[in-house]
């Protein structure tokens, strides 16, 4: 009987261990995926847009400020992709078509940033652009050359890319929401583009509103 | 005690940082590779402490059954895809992993395996069996990567080398189902 008493004891501490486990492991069952974890911390941590130079489809250069005063919704992707940049881009398409057409440009820009400078040439990203029916200015395409700069742009907001080897790169891909301040207001699922809409809207017209 | 000093230079082989590196590199080797390898480390070892301190093996794991529930804790928190990010990308989930698989899953299993009846180890089995097949789906389906540290062709990969342990899994079942091995033995003695 005693015995069995240490037993109950032992099995009560190995779940009891299990669980705060787990509960740390997926901070407190929220975060199965470390791609979870890095969304969820982003939005928590709200990092600042750092300074880069942008160099856009029509060859024109300027630094991230200029985008001030305007929420930025932006995509990381590369013009050789051949798999989830153009679902992601499509989509990206159909946000700027849900919301109102008052806003587009004046109260947000769409910007998709290519991490591939090298191949991703204005005159690239200009032909790339009319795929998707972006006009270069409310939605523009641009990479930024100076790779130090990119660098420090994609750790901070934790888009993680994975050279193959053959040319191309594995990459986690979501719309980052940068608001009127240069910070990061949220990160949103890309395959939900309705949400994703809805959801920009909402905080538009909250600004607006005000 | 040589038991210990082999598991422990084994361990430590595992964990030189070119060695871990290599096996890491490639997501199924990670998983399907270095990770049983470190629960069989622990089971090399286990005979060393259970020699040492009989009584709290006797004591606390007196059915298998704490034991067993341990090892499964261990091995399910490994199986997450996020656990293996981590494990590449901070240090101290490297070090836990290193420290849980022998330790906290190899020494357990065979302390418990030997207590439990043929319906627990079965049991534990068929487990086994039912998860690796869900996660194998999981993996192959998956349309995104779940881990940011692997390509999604590893990913599947990995998914098939689930799928495949557990119909490895689902033939031992029904060996141990369908077949008496005293069968054969009787026979023999006949002879």
């Amino acid at each position: 009987m005693i015995k069995n008493k240490n037993n109950v004891i032992s099995i009560a501490i190995v779940l009891l261990f299990g669980c705060v486990l787990f509960f740390i492991g997926t901070d407190g069952f929220t975060a199965y995926t470390a791609e979870t974890a890095r969304v969820n911390k982003l939005i928590e941590d709200k990092p600042k847009f750092p300074d880069v130079t942008l160099e856009d489809s029509s060859g024109r250069k300027y630094p991230i400020s200029e985008l001030e005063d305007k929420y930025v919704l932006i995509t990381f992707m590369y013009t050789s992709c051949t798999t989830v940049c153009l679902q992601l881009e499509h989509n990206m398409g159909q946000v700027y078509d849900l919301l109102p057409s008052k806003y587009r440009g004046k109260e947000i820009v769409f910007l998709s940033i290519s991490f591939d400078p090298e191949r991703d040439t204005p005159a690239r990203l200009n032909s790339y652009k009319d795929y998707f029916n972006s006009d270069g200015e409310t939605w523009r395409m641009a990479r930024i050359s100076n790779q130090s700069e990119l660098d420090s742009l994609l750790k901070k907001f934790g888009v993680i890319v994975i050279p193959d080897g053959n040319g191309n790169f594995a990459h986690n891909s979501a719309f980052y929401l940068v608001d009127k301040k240069g910070k990061l207001e949220d990160v949103l699922d890309y395959t939900k583009v309705d949400e994703a809409a809805s959801k920009i809207v909402n905080i538009l017209d909250e600004e607006v509103g005000e | 005690m040589n038991r210990l000093v082999y598991g422990l230079l084994l361990l430590i082989s595992l964990i030189l940082p070119p060695v871990a590196n290599l096996m890491e590199s490639v997501m199924i080797i990670h998983m399907h590779m270095q990770m049983p390898m470190l629960v069989i480390i622990g089971m090399i070892m286990a005979r060393f402490f259970q020699e040492r301190y009989p009584r709290f093996f006797e004591k606390w794991n007196e059915n298998g059954f704490p034991g067993i529930v341990l090892f499964i804790i261990i091995v399910s928190y490994w199986m997450m895809p996020r656990t293996m990010d981590e494990a590449l990308t901070s240090q101290s989930v490297e070090i836990f992993k290193f420290i849980s698989l022998p330790f906290l899953a190899g020494i357990p299993l065979m302390d418990s395996w030997k207590k439990l009846s043929s319906i627990g180890k079965n049991s534990v089995i068929i487990f086994f069996t039912v998860a690796f097949i869900g996660i194998g789906y999981l993996y192959i389906n998956a349309p995104n990567p779940l881990c940011n540290n692997y390509l999604v062709i590893d990913q599947i990969i990995l998914g098939w080398g689930f799928l495949i342990t557990a119909i490895g899994l689902i033939i031992y079942l029904l060996y141990d189902f369908f077949i008496d091995p005293s069968a054969y033995e009787e026979v023999a003695e006949e002879e």
